[in-house]
Parts: C-alpha cells; sequence; structure tokens
C-alpha cells in the first residue's frame, strides 16, 4: 500500500469547505439579488421559484453569508495567530506561478515546490484580498441595514457599488479557482487531499520537493 | 500579510469611527415630512392638469429621460419599457410623471389622492439597490442617482407600492451589455431634493391652490397629523405603513376602504394599510445572527490559537529534537 502523508487537517478542510459553499450559496443569491433571474427564467425553473422574491433571495443570501463569516474569520484569527503563514506569497511567486502554470500543460518543468505551490499562495492573496473586500463591505452593509450605523449618501454608494464589482471579481476568482482545480489534471490529488486530508508520498516527493525534505520519515506518514 | 491583533483592532477602530462620523451629522441634520390632507385635494377640478402635477412636470423636465432609439428588448424576452410616446399621461405614474392624482370613490364621497414616492424611513429600494444608486438623504428623503442606475427595477419590486418607474433606452447599462444586462433609468419624486436643499419647498406643495399639501420638520408634521386626526376624526396612513415614512395623507374614511376601492378597480396603485417592513421583520434578525457569528467565530479562532501552537512550529521543535 502506498505511503499517504497528510497535508489537511481536519480544521483546514471545514474552513475550506465551510467558505466554499456558502461562496457558492452566496454567488447564487447575490446574482439574483442583482436582478437577473426573472430575465433570464430562473424563477420559472421547477423548485427555483423562491427566487423571485428578492426578499427570499436575501434572507438566503444572509444566511450564507453567516457560515462565510464563520469561516473567514474563524481562519483569520486561528491560522494568524498561529502564525500558520505558509500560504502568505513569498519574493518570486509571481514568476514561479508561470512556470507551474506552463508546467501543468506539459510545458517545461516545475519548480521544486514546498507544501504550497507558488501559484497556491498567489492565489491565496488575490482570493484572500478580495474576500475582504467583498466580505467586509457586506457586513458593513448588514450594520447600515440594522441601522447600526449610518452612512452619508456617497458612502452608501461607494459601499454598495464596491460590494457589487468585488463580488463579481470574487465570482471569477471562484471560476478560476475551480478550473484549475477541475481541469488541470496535477492538481486532483489536492482535491482529493481536501476531501480526504491525505495526499500520497509518491505525489509529495514528486511535487512538492522542498515539503518532503522536511517532513520525511518524521510525521505523519502512514503506510 | 502580516497583521497583529493589535493592528486588527486599530483598523476595526478606525473603520467604526468612520461610520459613526456621518451618523453625527445625520443626526443634526432636518428631516422633513409632508402631510397631505385629502379632506382639501378636489382633483384641481377646472384645471387641464391637476397643480401639482403640471409643477413636478416643469420643475423636472431637464431631467426626464431621452431615450436612444430602436430600444432593444431585454434579452432573452422580446419586451421592454417604453413611456417616450406617452409623455403626456398624467393619470399614472410614469418616467415622464412622478405625481398622480388617484380618484377613488368610497362611501359616496369622491376622494382625491395625490400619489408619489412615500419616502420611507427605512426604504427598501435604498437597501436592496446593488449599485447603490439610491440614497436616503439626510432630510430623509430617498432619491435616485440617475447616471448611475442600471434599470433592473428591483427597487420597483421591492417597494411596497412599486413606485418607481423605468424607461429603457437610457442611462448607465448602454455602455456596457445593454442586449444582456440592465434595462434602462429608474424615475420618480425626490421630494425635489435640489430645492430642499437649498430650504427651498417641494414644487407641488408650492403649487396647490389648496393647501392640501403641509411641508415641514418632520416631528412638527407627525404632531400636526396626529392632533388633526384626533380633532377631527380622520384617519392616517404613512405613520406606521412600511415601518414610517415621511409622507403621511389624511382621510375622512379609513384607509382599508380606499384600498378595497383600489383593489376592486384593479389600481396600478394601491394603498395596502398592513404593510410590515421585512428587512426589520425578516433580514435584519438574521444580520444581528451574523453579527454575534462574527464574534463567536472570531473568539472561537483566537482560543483554537491559544490552545493549539502551530503544527509547523510544533513539528519544527519535534525535528530539533531528533537532532539534538
Amino acid at each position: 500500500m502506498k505511503n499517504r502523508i497528510q497535508r489537511y487537517g481536519i480544521l483546514v478542510r471545514l474552513e475550506h469547505w465551510t467558505v466554499a459553499l456558502s461562496g457558492i450559496a452566496l454567488i447564487f443569491t447575490g446574482l439574483g439579488c442583482l436582478p437577473l433571474f426573472k430575465r433570464y427564467y430562473i424563477i420559472e425553473l421547477p423548485g427555483f421559484g423562491w427566487t423571485a422574491d428578492f426578499y427570499t433571495v436575501t434572507k438566503i443570501h444572509y444566511i450564507a453569508a453567516i457560515f462565510f463569516v464563520m469561516g473567514v474569520l474563524f481562519h483569520l484569527f486561528y491560522h494568524g495567530l498561529r502564525k500558520d503563514f505558509g500560504l502568505i506569497p513569498r519574493p518570486r511567486d509571481f514568476i514561479d506561478s508561470f512556470k507551474v502554470i506552463l508546467a501543468s500543460f506539459g510545458i517545461g518543468k516545475e519548480p521544486p515546490c514546498d507544501k504550497w505551490l507558488p501559484e497556491q499562495r498567489v492565489a491565496y492573496l488575490f482570493i484572500g484580498l478580495n474576500i475582504l473586500v467583498v466580505g467586509g463591505t457586506g457586513f458593513l452593509k448588514v450594520l447600515k441595514n440594522l441601522e447600526w450605523v449610518v452612512f452619508s449618501p456617497k458612502a452608501e454608494t461607494l459601499l454598495n457599488l464596491t460590494h457589487t464589482i468585488s463580488g463579481g471579481i470574487f465570482i471569477l476568482m471562484f471560476i478560476i479557482h475551480v478550473f484549475f482545480v477541475l481541469a488541470v489534471k496535477p492538481n486532483w490529488p489536492l482535491l482529493k487531499a481536501m476531501i480526504t486530508g491525505y495526499v500520497d508520498e509518491e505525489y509529495v516527493k514528486k511535487r512538492h520537493h522542498l515539503w518532503y525534505e522536511k517532513i520525511k520519515g518524521k510525521v505523519n506518514l502512514e503506510g | 500579510m502580516k497583521l497583529t491583533r493589535r493592528q486588527f483592532f486599530e483598523l476595526g477602530g478606525c473603520l467604526l469611527g468612520a461610520a459613526i462620523i456621518p451618523r453625527e451629522s445625520y443626526a443634526n441634520a432636518k428631516k422633513y415630512a409632508t402631510l397631505i390632507d385629502i379632506t382639501r385635494c378636489d382633483g384641481c377640478q377646472g384645471e387641464k392638469i391637476p397643480l401639482c402635477v403640471r409643477a413636478c412636470r416643469e420643475e423636472n423636465k431637464e431631467r426626464f429621460p431621452n431615450p436612444k432609439k430602436p430600444i432593444l428588448p431585454y434579452w432573452p424576452r422580446k419586451n421592454y419599457e417604453d413611456w417616450s410616446d406617452k409623455k403626456e399621461l398624467i393619470t399614472t405614474l410614469t418616467p415622464y410623471n412622478w405625481i398622480f392624482v388617484q380618484k377613488v370613490e368610497v362611501e359616496g364621497k369622491t376622494l382625491y389622492l395625490p400619489r408619489r414616492c412615500m419616502h420611507c424611513d427605512s426604504p427598501p429600494c435604498v437597501k436592496g439597490c446593488p449599485f447603490g444608486a439610491l440614497t436616503r438623504q439626510p432630510e430623509g428623503n430617498s432619491v435616485i442617482d440617475h447616471n448611475l442606475c442600471f434599470g433592473g427595477a428591483k427597487c420597483r419590486d421591492v417597494c411596497p407600492w412599486h413606485i418607481p418607474q423605468r424607461q429603457a433606452g437610457v442611462g448607465l447599462y448602454l455602455k456596457f451589455l445593454p442586449k444582456y444586462a440592465g434595462g434602462g433609468v429608474m424615475y420618480k419624486c425626490d421630494l425635489c431634493d435640489s430645492r430642499i436643499k437649498k430650504g427651498e419647498i417641494p414644487a407641488c406643495v408650492i403649487a396647490c391652490k389648496n393647501q392640501v399639501f403641509y411641508f415641514g420638520e418632520r416631528k412638527e408634521v407627525y404632531q400636526m397629523a396626529y392632533e388633526r386626526a384626533k380633532k377631527e376624526g380622520l384617519y392616517i396612513y404613512g405613520d406606521k405603513q412600511n415601518g414610517g415614512t415621511s409622507t403621511l395623507y389624511l382621510s375622512p374614511v379609513p384607509f382599508e376602504r380606499i384600498d378595497q376601492y383600489l383593489a376592486q378597480t384593479k389600481a396600478r396603485f394601491r394603498m395596502p394599510v398592513n404593510i410590515p417592513n421585512r428587512y426589520h421583520q425578516e433580514i435584519n434578525p438574521i444580520g444581528k445572527g451574523m453579527v454575534a457569528t462574527a464574534v463567536l467565530s472570531s473568539l472561537a479562532g483566537i482560543a483554537g490559537a491559544l490552545m493549539n501552537r502551530s503544527q509547523d512550529d510544533s513539528k519544527q521543535k519535534e525535528v530539533d529534537r531528533d537532532e539534538e
């Protein structure tokens, strides 16, 4: 039997899937808030009649946002205070990302990687910043709707517009993220790891050589 | 990105401060309201156009839409909303007519009700607009920025009275994907925002010869309405509906009867009495849950981090020990 190495603990997987699934619900209901569903007959699809009512769509958006906020804030505080900074971009990551992406399509050779690929660190930075903007503006919108804070008309416009635009960027990043996981075969073990928590030792040896050197023979090996 | 706990709280403090500052100016600004006394309105019998309607059209004519033709249908649908050949229509709300006088017959009485945006205290149109085109002004009125509006008409759907009206073939959406998204620009009464900001009175109020309208400070208008209702046995509309508004109607007959008549005659604009504010009732409780979750999940993250050192740290220490 192949040796397996733990890549993602249960907490990380829970954080990821909480943010991912609530993010999908937020994207769907966010588009419904735009409004697009009536025009594009979504409200007429069986089981989607509820999307005709903006208040219901907003309610589901809020409920999904509860889980999203939970995942994001737990992630920020837990990993921030533990100093789990493996996903913070390093110098040369931008250049190395291109090398990794090209290598995924069979062009050139991947640079030796640590636990996280340089493209993952770059993606984390951009997705993370975008989540802070879309989540932060969303949170402020909630406070505004609660009338706990009152914004000036110009600030209100800026807030709503920023939430909508950063929501659009979130959709774009979500599509890119899912594309690179599903369409790029070398990344499939990472998807499996995000579900089971483990990757094969062979995969680590081949693709995450720097990480492999750090852990080989010492921790988390199962056989 | 490194953000220490201290920096995090500093940032939070700054954001909170920035949010609170406008609250001060907001609280100090004058809030207005309009009292519409329908016991005095005769629909301007003898006039070609009711005076309030005429004054409103005159005041806002420069802001009326001038659509670019041909207008594209809202793909994949075949329809589009075009009122540009009905500019003279004064018996309903259109992008070219932001106030109209509604005739109602109840209990043998003929009543005339000037109808326009109610300017809600907690306006769902403002809360719901995804582009921030709608804002609530410090004076208490809701205003559509015609340059920002994409014409999705969500404001009309969430408005309990469905007041805003759409004109296709005009506005920002034409610059993006006019075939696939957006539908024009929404138009409605803004309570003569530019006039009231200068301390003037809305055009409809000035134009009325029967003093149907009284425009003044909100507190005073509310007080006046309640006093008159009590003294003269009149009914009030607009103080409770949708969580309260800046427009109060005084009527000699109950508004339930008025709305009954409007329902029977299949009127485009109704006056339902029981209108809860759905943001207050259905959405904000979830919002409170979200705030609580934010606090709890932050605390859980902090507690978890204090209990569990970084795996990398502990692993590193294990490695160090092994090497010793």
